[in-house]
């Protein structure tokens, strides 16, 4: 039998070359939507991943192999002494209350940072449809905090909320609220929650309203027709739609939340008052470059890594496979 | 000169066979040694200035000044250039470091330098709370620096209002002037970020209360603290209250505890008498300083030293070495002394550079800037009030304030935050007596 006989099966293996180098006709495989690959060889994906690949290597997996190695190290800080104390740096973490808090600190921080920012960016990505004046001067508003430094912004955030001097928090006291970020630790907490939502809102706002603008006109119309309201509409074919970029914001807004809210909780409250926003990646970098503990710091660093990768695994197969990424074909 | 500067260069060439123009700046050009350092704004420049001075003095050596941050910063960079053998000749590190760089393998004893380069310095004339803190069996470990000492500012006009002149001498009478002042309209007092060195370290130094077995440390690296056992316990209290009265306030992020003083809007500031060049420059304020309050029925001591010094550097060459010890012997020269305690605020390390300020009248013309050295020289030192030597001790001091804090906000009794603040700090030091056992 000539190969030419049954040309509806793909190749059993990749070719090497892309198809303009080859000879003969490229074949139309039948992935399509958002997953389909472009490519048809492996050597040219392969040559444009290599300097991002370098990359990697250099500034992620060789450091993460030495942290790697470090957690169960105990060392002083000059290397001078360096002792092999197996899982010990993890197990004391594991048995300190004070890691126990600020892992429970973590997980409430993010998962309400992650739902703050989505949630307020649906609504104004959702309403930037229905502004029909000055809807340029609404989106730029929108973006500016993506523009300001994270450390420039909690500064900010932390200045307009001092009870000392604030405004916000000379406003919050006028109504009889008992604001103090600097004594109570759920202020402070609440703090740094709302300042790294309004810092990440925008770039939720850039996919949402994107992903909204690709929801076909045709389809919400014709729903309209059929006599469906806006909440309806919005629920039955709007959302599924635009699920897939629903399911990327809520990996990203968790990553975000783990390990990119530093800088925020750095300049907002240094992870005070009495700890109560010492965040996991905080603590990391307190242990580490602080009180110069590089054993605990690098078990810190693994656990984190092991407690983000587990938790991705499980967004990706609780919420992933609901979502149907065939949408703009 | 120039006979002798020309056959060196023809001997330099001839050695080294290099291209003469090579030679030429090599003979010609200082040698440089480099210095790390935590000095921003007014101080850093002070500091560039003081190495400038130094340059000027002689043509063999040239130091560089180089700012690396915070002196948390700076530390982790001097690990990072250690390890990969890049290290500075100096470096400026905070006085909670002492013990990691102390036992790090990393630093030549500066006292053991200094001599060995054929400088004379008058080791015995080291103020003793400075001396003190910094010397390892018999030797001065590293060369103080930028030392200072916490005092008492105090804005004049708000104390004026509610009918008093100053603070007073006591913790407690002091909390009932403060009332006064707040019942007169004042505001409360302001606490300044580094609160736990001069309500807690300084506290118990000043009453001869321990803080913590073997001579706060001094004695072994099996050292457990005991400040849970003093009244150090009470003093977490009374700040408790005061902040639940409006005595005490919390600058937080985004405001500086300093400006808040300098602004009018706080009665007292206990800081560092390092404050004056921020205190002196605020237009408008009517302010004065006295030392630190003590314990009713306690015969107050001397206060303990924060600030920084300068250390040594091992993995440089012999002549890079006389560079870096000339430079340690002319920062401890009377006259530098002197320059750089009125420049920036800290005190002066020797008595002979404190007499030499005296002499020359700087006390009257700036008082307040001689109660930090009188207290650091009041009476004979003790063994609770000779300075604190404890490894990871920035660690102890963060679980310690955090502890502290969960008081601060009603979440524990200052009995049981002090109490898990000693235990904690011990694992601390057990792990790092672990990892130096046999070095100190």
């Amino acid at each position: 039998m000539s190969e030419t006989a049954i040309p509806t099966l793909p190749p059993p293996r990749r070719a090497l070359w892309p198809a303009f180098l080859r000879k003969g006709k490229a074949k139309r495989r039948s992935v399509q939507g958002i997953k389909a690959s472009g490519f048809e060889g492996q050597l040219l994906p392969l040559l444009l991943l290599t300097p991002q690949l370098l990359i990697l290597l250099l500034f992620f997996f060789i450091p993460a192999v030495r942290g790697l190695a470090q957690a169960f190290l105990l060392q002083d800080p000059f290397g001078q002494e360096v002792h092999f104390v197996g899982l010990e740096n993890i197990m004391a973490l594991l048995r300190s209350a004070e890691y126990h808090e600020s892992l429970r600190l973590s997980v409430l921080f993010t998962i309400a940072t992650t739902v703050l920012t989505f949630s307020v960016a649906l609504v104004l990505a959702f309403a930037t449809d229905r502004v029909t004046r000055g809807r340029t001067t609404y989106r730029a508003v929108l973006l500016i905090p993506y523009a300001i430094a994270p450390a420039v912004a909690g500064f900010v955030w932390a200045f307009l909320f001092n009870p000392l001097v604030g405004p916000a928090a000379t406003f919050l006291h006028s109504l009889g609220i008992a604001w103090d970020p600097n004594r109570n630790g759920d202020d402070a907490m609440l703090l740094v929650i709302l300042t790294a939502s309004w810092k990440h809102l925008c770039y939720n706002y850039i996919f949402l309203v994107a992903a909204l603008a690709a929801v076909p006109r045709s389809v919400i119309e014709a729903a309209a027709v059929d006599g469906a309201g806006p909440l309806r509409r919005f629920a039955w074919i709007t959302f599924p739609m635009i699920a897939p970029t629903v399911f990327f914001l809520i990996i990203m807004n968790t990553v975000y939340g783990l390990f990119e809210t530093f800088a925020i909780i750095d300049a907002t409250t240094q992870g005070g008052p009495a700890a109560a926003t010492s965040i996991l990646v905080y603590k990391v970098y307190v242990d580490g470059f602080i009180n110069l503990d590089l054993g605990s710091s690098a078990a810190q660093s693994v656990l984190l890594m092991i407690f983000a990768v587990c938790l991705t695994v499980i967004q990706f197969r609780l919420i992933e496979r609901r979502i149907s990424y065939e949408v703009s074909q | 000169m120039a006979t002798a500067l020309s056959r060196r260069t023809v001997l330099a060439a001839g050695a080294a066979a290099l291209p003469l123009f090579h030679v030429r700046t090599a003979a010609a050009a200082p040698r440089e040694i480099k210095f790390w350092h935590a000095m921003s704004g007014v101080n850093g420049e002070r500091l560039e200035e003081m190495t400038r001075q130094f340059n000027a003095s002689q043509t063999e050596y040239s130091v560089t000044p180089i700012f690396k941050g915070t002196y948390d910063e700076l530390i982790n960079a001097t690990v990072a250039a250690y390890r990969t053998r890049t290290q500075p000749q100096l470096v400026q590190i905070y006085e909670r470091g002492f013990m990691t760089m102390l036992l790090s393998g990393a630093v030549v004893p500066v006292q053991e330098l200094v001599a060995a380069h054929g400088h004379n310095i008058n080791w015995a004339d080291f103020i003793k709370p400075i001396a003190g803190y910094y010397t390892h069996k018999g030797k001065l470990a590293a060369m103080p620096f930028n030392s200072s000492t916490p005092i008492l500012f105090y804005n004049k006009a708000h104390f004026a209002k509610a009918g008093f002149d100053k603070p007073a001498e006591t913790w407690a009478a002091l909390d009932e002037q403060l009332r006064k002042v707040k019942d007169a309209g004042g505001p409360g007092s302001i606490m300044a970020g580094d609160y736990h060195w001069s309500w807690f370290e300084n506290y118990s130094a000043i009453n001869d209360y321990q803080y913590a077995t073997k001579n706060n440390g001094f004695e072994g690296l099996d050292t457990e603290f005991t400040y849970n056992r003093t009244p150090v316990v009470q003093q977490v209290g009374r700040m408790k209250r005061w902040l639940d009265d409006g005595l005490l306030q919390i600058s937080g992020a985004g405001v500086s505890p300093t400006a808040v003083f300098t602004s009018g809007r706080s009665a007292t500031f206990i800081a560092s008498t390092a404050s004056h060049s921020a205190v002196m420059a605020a237009g408008g304020l009517e302010w004065g300083a006295v030392p630190l309050p003590y314990e009713e029925g306690r015969t107050p001591r001397n206060s303990v030293i924060g600030g920084a010094v300068l250390w040594a550097l091992r993995g440089h060459g012999q002549a890079e070495n006389a560079g870096t010890a000339a430079f340690l012997a002319f920062s401890a020269k009377p006259e530098t002394q002197v320059w750089w305690h009125k420049a920036t605020g800290y005190v002066p390390a020797t008595n002979a550079a404190y007499e030499l300020a005296k002499r020359e009248g700087w006390y009257k013309q700036a008082p307040t800037q001689e109660i930090a050295i009188q207290q650091l020289m009041r009476g004979e030192p003790t063994a609770n009030s000779l300075g604190y030597r404890f490894g990871n001790f920035t660690q102890t001091m963060l679980a310690q304030r955090e502890e502290a804090e969960r008081s601060f906000a009603g979440q524990k009794t200052p009995q049981q935050a002090m109490d898990d603040a000693v235990s904690r700090g011990n694992e601390i030091l057990r792990r790092f007596e672990r990892l130096n056992a046999g070095r100190y």
